[in-house]
């Protein structure tokens, strides 16, 4: 049997919560990324559980995407942070401000 | 059938002339090719019509939404398929126009003008709410463009103004839309009964106040008009002003007759004032385009005393009137055009002293300007008389009010024709200023022969309107 | 018959047309031919007309020819149709008779002259109108032609249209007209709610049987006569007349005597039953018609433009016909109008055949001794002076009595002072006539005279084409396409008056009761006693003329009378004063303290309020991804709560 659904989705929001902390709190932009990678993770592990739940494999070829985008997204992220260093900028998302309205 | 050509012509067309890498020259010839096709094809829809049949004809529906009840449905019935008549007519002239002058930036110029006429056919041919609205607001797109792109010099001002009145009255319509077609569970024009909310009339009648312009609401149409290349402000000001007629005529008259009875008077003296206001204004421009701007918001007020007189008369009139003053406001801005290509500048006070040598012109002006004033016998007039003779049965104060207006018509018009014609020669007229070459009568001829051929024959608009009682849905008791 | 009428109303209108279409690619000579010539066969088609209706039972001469509905909408039908009956059958041939004549006579007076296409386009496009009036079988159609003579009237006045005073009478006269049209188009909105139709038998049915209340036809009544007084000049709409004498010559003897300024008394005759069901209002044009003979007598008196005077004679005489409509006496007044129609065309061309020898002169204090120079001019004017004064035989004594003893045989206050009014009216029109006549052709000649009477025509104002076209004087006065139609006139303004000798042989009037039928009609002695005390009177005011002449004097001594005369009782102040004015100060105010700070003031206000509050927003861009990062979770976090408390 294994543990129910609950705990899967307990295990993806306690995750999610973590990965969201990281993205808001933390300044370099690395660690931005690891924690942007934990939520997607998470909310793979919800696909996957709910997935299981309903007898489906819906979520599951959903969290495939998921991931596969994921790694595109890496991919284009450490190209920004490689491109940044290279530049001689300081690693701080918070003097990164082009945005501004 | 031929409905879906004659809207989806131009806007195919638009299309194809965005994407096809030709020249300039090339381009200007392929647009007035496609706004030639298209008179044509509503020269074969008016021959194939059954202008005594009450129904709609040359319809075509297909399933939108479904589930909201949203069609696409289009087809014609004899008032509108002269409103688009006047729409091909006056957008193939314009086109031609842009290609006379040879507008900068040619592919993105005339698809753009083909695009509106499109949308403007789209708007006079649905039957169905949120499909005219959709048409309703694509008109505003091309406009949008052409004014900011191709306008005069404070054309900024002139497009924020214009989208900012005319989205404020669309949201308000919108909102109108969505709560009417709810409440009838059909979005359909043909399906829906009557309703007796003020509101949602309110929604509607201020978003064609806004369009018309009539009285509060014309705030953007002097720089809108002034600021448009003329040629737009021909389409504007001939054409989808008339965007109005049609949402008041076919929409609030015949789907909300309680409001329109309550609201009436309220209606009536605004477009009363209106027309004495624009007159009186029109009488003090410095410049002719400022003289037909505000000459066109009389005549908006005008058609729509005529519409809320709910009757035959009225409303008949009000028809042939918005075709006539379609025509006769575009023939006036091409010739404002004109003037400004020779002299390069349309204000009275650098103008006059034209008539001599340029005979061509003198008579095109001429002829023009007494159209515009309503001469008795033209078809301008036979619209003006019949209008007032309608709502002098709601009061003969809007008809006496509609009777000093001619007066006041006729003297900016006399005003208007002398500032350019007559008089001592102005400072800005030379005599390399050449009267009218062949290119130009081209364009302009037409519009006046029609205008000439509706004045022996008035009633080939009205008695081709209406076939059985106007569209005005009696109010329950 | 039907087709001859036809025939008459479009040949002109073709003639026009084919003008303008052909543009320059014919001649001058051609285009002046083309517009005679259309005018002279729509005189053939009305004489066709006329004579087989001349051969019909009188009680049957009345026909409608309908070609097809020109305005329909529902129940409301208003015909292209033509009515061909004697009132518009004596119209039309005034038309295109006197018209043909008056074109032909520009073939000579306006050789030469810029823009002679235009000129001639504009003349046949205006007998077309005017026939349009005369002979549109309803209202409607009525008033189509009233608003395209006024038209064809704007656009002669203003030939010139490089003089600023033209323009300006061009305008006038246009704006006065459409604030008639706009008073008769009321009258006729109030007719549509009330019958349903514009057509002229049923709404005469409706008025004549009393079914209308008295009020509505009080109104509708009122609302023609302002039509009619707007077109004809009458008091208080009178002050454009004068102006459009600024057009050429021809023009003023074709639209401003002839024909298009008596439209306000066939419009009275043709809807006489209305007035007939309004009496008060037909008293009121009698009245108008009365004020009006006096106050045009006396201004006359002062003017000095020959033109001018003649002007202000015009609307004197046509102050006789609504005077004779007004009163009911239908037959006269179209028979004043008749013989008018000649004389006066033919006074006015007389007069443009001194001004084209004087190169363009119209003044007659720089005129004189023209006698000598201008023997055969002299001749007809004199024919024509004396007609207007009413002297037998000429045709002005003939009809112009005949309203006088028509007012007489009315009697009560009304007729009395109508009477009185009259032969006052007879007194000014010798002295005033007399005057002019006297100042132009007697006394020694004036230097003017003296320059253009030997070489004359070589220094004419109208252009160097007249050197060119001076072969041709046959006469030492003028081109004979002039001088013929002159000459034709002076017999038709001799001849025409026998037409209605009192109680000998009456065939016009009998002609146009067959269609109105009289209300007075005077006794024979009433005739012969008005027209023995008329004659007296006009004698005395010939007589006073020409004292004052001989003493060197003018009628009128200088002082505060003369000064208010020469203002013409101040009556354009008074308009300016009125209406002008303030319309423009109305607009102004429109413009500077409406229009502009709101309107388009609150434009900016709006624009200015969106671009704070896009400022306002744009501070919460702060450009920090953790704080949209922030924002965004808590928004999850809120939309979540909420969407769990709402379930």
């Amino acid at each position: 049997m294994g543990p129910g659904t609950t705990w899967y989705i307990a295990v993806a929001a306690v995750l999610f919560g973590i990965g969201t902390t990281g993205v808001i709190l933390r300044r370099s932009p690395l660690i931005v990324l690891l924690s942007l990678e934990i939520m997607l993770n998470a909310s793979n592990l919800a696909l996957v559980g709910f997935s299981r739940h309903f007898g489906s494999v819906d979520g599951q070829i959903f969290a495939i995407c998921v991931m596969a985008v994921a790694a595109a997204e890496v991919v284009v992220g450490l190209g920004l942070i490689v491109a940044f260093t290279r530049r001689g900028m300081s690693l701080d998302v918070d003097t990164v401000t082009e945005l501004r309205g | 059938m031929l409905t879906n050509l004659l809207i989806l012509l131009p806007l195919i067309g638009a299309l194809v002339v965005w994407v096809s890498p030709l020249p300039r020259e090339a381009t200007a010839a392929l647009a007035v090719l496609i706004a030639l096709t298209e008179v044509a094809v509503w020269i074969v829809m008016v021959a194939g019509f059954d202008f005594a049949s009450p129904v709609l004809q040359d319809g075509a529906q297909r399933e939108w939404f479904g589930d909201l009840g949203v069609t696409y449905h289009v087809g014609f019935y004899g008032f509108s398929l002269w409103l688009a008549g006047l729409t091909v007519v006056v957008g193939a002239a314009a086109i031609g126009f842009g290609a006379w002058v040879g507008r900068e930036r040619a592919r993105a110029y005339f698809g753009l003008v083909l695009f509106l006429i499109g949308a403007v056919v789209g708007v006079f041919s649905s039957q169905d709410l949120l499909l005219f609205y959709v048409f309703f607001e694509m008109m505003l797109i091309p406009i949008y463009i052409l004014v900011g792109v191709w306008g005069g010099p404070k054309r900024a001002s002139a497009t924020i103004i214009f989208v900012i009145y005319t989205m404020a009255g669309s949201l308000l319509m919108l909102a109108s839309i969505v709560v009417f077609g709810l409440s009838q569970g059909t979005f359909s024009l043909i399906d829906s009964g009557t309703s007796n909310n003020d509101w949602v009339f309110l929604g509607f009648l201020i978003a064609f106040a806004v369009k018309a312009p009539l009285l509060p609401f014309h705030g953007w149409l002097r720089t809108a008009y002034t600021e448009a290349p003329p040629e737009i402000a021909a389409l504007l000001s001939g054409v989808v002003s008339k965007a109005a007629v049609y949402g008041l005529l076919w929409i609030l008259l015949r789907h909300f007759p309680e409001p329109v009875d309550d609201w009436r008077t309220v209606v009536l003296v605004l477009a009363a004032a209106g027309l004495v206001y624009g007159s009186l204004l029109a009488f003090r421009q410095p410049d002719v385009r400022g003289v037909i701007a505000y000459s066109s918001m009389g005549q908006m007020s005008l058609i729509v005393l005529g519409i809320f007189a709910t009757n035959d008369l009225g409303v008949s009139g009000a028809i042939l009137h918005s075709v006539s003053h379609g025509l006769v406001s575009a023939a006036m801005f091409l010739l404002a055009a004109m003037l400004i290509e020779r002299t390069g500048t349309d204000r009275f006070a650098d103008l006059g002293g034209m008539a001599k040598g340029r005979p061509a012109l003198a008579t095109i002006v001429m002829v023009v300007g007494m159209l515009t004033l309503a001469v008795p016998g033209s078809a301008n007039f036979a619209g003006e008389f019949a209008i007032l003779a309608g709502v002098f049965y709601e009061g003969w104060g809007y008809a006496a009010i509609g009777a000093a207006a001619i007066v006041l018509a006729a003297m900016y018009t006399l005003r208007l024709i002398s500032g350019i014609l007559h008089r001592a020669k102005g400072d800005a007229v030379r005599a390399e200023s050449l009267d009218l070459r062949l290119g130009e009568l081209a364009l302009l001829v037409p519009l006046v022969a029609i205008l000439l051929a509706l004045s022996v024959w008035p009633s080939a608009i009205t008695e081709h309107s209406f076939p059985s009682a106007p569209p005005v849905a009696e109010a329950s008791e | 018959m039907i087709a001859g009428a036809w025939l008459c109303l479009l040949a002109p209108l073709a003639g026009a047309l084919l003008i303008t279409l052909a543009g320059t690619h014919i001649s001058r000579s051609t285009a002046a031919w083309v517009s005679t010539g259309s005018v002279f066969v729509g005189f053939a088609g009305a004489l066709v007309a006329f004579i087989q209706i001349a051969g019909e039972n009188p009680d049957d001469r009345s026909h409608l020819s309908t070609a097809y509905t020109w305005l329909g909408i529902g129940q409301f039908e208003v015909p292209m149709q033509i009515l061909v009956d004697p009132v518009s059958l004596v119209m039309m041939m005034i038309i295109t008779g006197v018209g043909g004549l008056i074109v032909w006579y520009s073939v000579g007076y306006m050789k030469g002259e810029d823009e002679e296409r235009r000129y001639f386009a504009y003349m046949a496009f205006f007998v077309f109108s005017m026939l349009m009036l005369v002979m549109g079988g309803n209202l409607l159609l009525l008033l189509v032609g009233w608003g395209l003579v006024g038209l064809a009237s704007y656009l002669l006045i203003g030939f010139y249209h490089d003089r600023p005073e033209a323009t300006a009478a061009a305008k006038k006269a246009f704006i006065m007209n459409a604030i008639g049209d706009a008073a008769m188009a009321l009258a006729f909105f109030l007719l549509i709610s009330q019958t349903g139709t514009l057509s002229y038998s049923e709404n005469f049915e409706f008025a004549s049987t009393g079914a209308l209340p008295t009020s509505t036809m009080n109104l509708v009544a009122l609302g023609l006569l302002g039509g009619a007084i707007a077109k004809s000049a009458q008091l208080p709409l009178h002050t454009w007349l004068p102006d459009a004498m600024e057009g050429p010559t021809p023009v003023s003897a074709l639209i401003h005597a002839a024909t298009m300024v008596t439209a306000g008394v066939y419009l009275i005759v043709r809807t006489h039953d209305i007035f007939e069901a309004a009496p008060n209002v037909q008293h009121l044009a009698a009245i108008i018609g009365g004020l009006t003979i006096i106050v045009a007598g006396v201004i006359a008196l002062v003017q000095w433009d020959i033109k001018r005077v003649i002007a202000y004679s015009t609307m004197s005489q046509i102050g006789y016909m609504f005077l004779a409509a007004g009163i009911g006496s239908y037959g006269y007044a179209m028979f004043h109008l008749f013989t008018h129609a000649f004389f006066k065309a033919l006074l006015f061309l007389a007069a443009g055949v001194i001004i084209h020898h004087l190169a363009g002169e119209q003044d007659v204090r720089r005129m004189g001794g023209l006698k000598s120079v201008m023997p055969y001019t002299h001749a007809v004017f004199l024919i024509g002076a004396l007609a207007l004064a009413g002297i037998p035989p000429l045709s002005g004594f003939w009809s112009k009595d005949g309203i006088i003893s028509a007012a007489l045989a009315d009697g009560g206050a009304l007729g009395y002072t109508l009477v009185a009014l009259g032969l006052v009216g007879a007194l000014l029109t010798g002295a005033y006539t007399f005057r002019l006549y006297y100042l132009v052709f007697h006394g020694e000649p004036s230097e003017l005279v003296l320059e253009h009477a030997g070489g004359h025509g070589s220094d004419h104002a109208h252009g160097a084409e007249s050197a060119v076209g001076h072969d041709e004087h046959a006469h030492s006065e003028g081109p004979l396409s002039m001088l013929i139609p002159v000459g034709i006139l002076a017999v038709l303004s001799t001849i025409a008056g026998f037409l209605a000798i009192p109680g000998v042989w009456e065939p016009f009037l009998h002609w146009i009761d067959g269609v109105a039928e009289p209300l007075v009609v005077a006794t024979v002695s009433q005739d012969y006693a008005t027209s023995a005390i008329a004659v007296v009177l006009a004698g005395t005011g010939i007589w006073l003329a020409q004292s004052a002449y001989r003493a060197s004097e003018d009628l009128v001594a200088e002082g505060r009378i003369r000064t208010i005369l020469e203002h013409k009782l101040y009556f354009d102040e008074l308009y300016d004063a009125l209406f002008s004015r303030p319309s423009e100060l109305v607009a102004n105010l429109l413009r500077e303290k409406v229009e502009e700070p709101v309107i388009q003031g609150s434009l900016g206000e709006i624009g200015a309020g969106v671009r704070e509050a896009g400022g306002g927003t744009a501070r919460l861009q702060t450009g920090l991804l953790r704080s949209y990062a922030l924002v965004i979770a808590v928004s999850v976090v809120i939309l979540v709560v909420v969407f769990v408390a709402v379930r």
